[in-house]
């Protein structure tokens, strides 16, 4: 208890921080005066020196935030590194599955397309005439012609010289 | 993933082939018409809604009465059907079907008269409209239409 209550006294000396009556009783019970004062002012240079050459480099703002960027890259590196690079789902089996997916579908969409067009079929919106004809011995004259109509895509049979009949046949 | 993506192929490819070749039973709508022009024509009748601005910008008539009609849902695209009013009589042979549409064989009889026969195939996007004999003022009209 003593050691360390005249160790703590004899640094506070050192830095010149006791004062008064503190201060002289500690001086009183020094056996050698001379030689701690000697020590003392060892101490103060040896204090100064250390101060001078080894103290810590105070940090500006802009050094500050530049120094805690470059540690979170650091560290997001080293997570990566760990995680074996940059993840992605477009890996190369799946862009591979993906391309022929892709060329699938290209394909089934240029059959369906193909076979629309076919002109063996001729289009699927129209209605085709094959043949038409009238009875030559009823009505010598008659004409036919075909066409279609803009509107709502009517096909029409156009016959001119038919027979005509008389009222009563519009009966239902 | 990669046979979930081989059977996302193969479901698609499935379902595209059988949307383009499914075709469902459709019904054959066919009519004999009487049009003429009157001084107050009555109403177009439902079946012939949809033509109606069309067969009188055609035909030049504002009245269109059915005389007889028939109404054929086609199952095998092999079916044959009449219809028929008190003179006439519209005789259509379906022959079968192609992706043009139904071939059909009609025939039109004045009693027991042929008239006229035509063979078409008959698309569900495009109605036929055959002019038929002129009937005392008016024109006797056959249409058939997929509906």
């Amino acid at each position: 208890m003593f050691m360390k209550t005249f160790e703590e006294k004899w640094t506070a000396w050192l830095d010149g921080q006791l004062t008064g009556k503190e201060l002289a009783d500690f001086e009183a019970s020094l056996p050698d005066k001379g030689a701690a004062e000697a020590e003392k002012s060892d101490a103060r240079k040896l204090g100064a020196f250390l101060k001078q050459e080894l103290g810590a480099r105070t940090l500006s703002n802009e050094e500050f935030f530049s120094n805690q960027l470059r540690e979170q890259i650091a560290r997001e590196s080293a997570q990566q590194d760990r995680h074996g690079g940059r993840s992605t789902w477009w890996t190369i089996p799946r862009l591979v599955w993906t391309g022929a997916a892709s060329l699938s579908l290209f394909l089934i969409c240029a059959l369906v397309v193909m076979r629309e067009k076919n002109p063996a079929e001729q289009s699927a919106y129209l209605t085709q005439i094959l043949n038409m004809r009238v009875d030559a011995a009823v009505s010598p004259n008659a004409t036919i012609s075909v066409f279609e109509a803009k509107k709502d895509r009517v096909t029409v049979i156009w016959t001119e010289g038919l027979q005509s009949l008389p009222a009563d046949y519009a009966a239902k | 993933m990669q046979v979930r993506s081989l059977l996302l192929t193969v479901v698609v490819a499935l379902v595209m082939s059988t949307a383009n070749s499914t075709r469902g039973a459709e019904t054959v709508w066919s009519g004999l018409v009487i049009a003429d022009n009157v001084a107050q024509p009555s109403t177009t009748p439902s079946e012939l809604k949809r033509l109606e601005q069309a067969l009188k910008e055609l035909f030049g008539y504002n009245q269109f009465n059915i005389i007889g009609q028939s109404s054929k849902t086609l199952k095998t695209g092999e079916e044959d059907w009449l219809a028929s009013s008190k003179y006439f009589s519209l005789h259509v042979d379906s022959r079968g079907e192609t992706s043009a549409g139904y071939h059909l064989n009609l025939k039109l009889y004045k009693e027991k008269e042929l008239l006229l026969e035509t063979e078409a195939k008959l698309s569900k996007s495009s109605p036929l409209v055959i002019k038929g004999p002129q009937v005392g003022g008016g024109q006797l009209l056959l249409v058939l239409i997929v509906e």
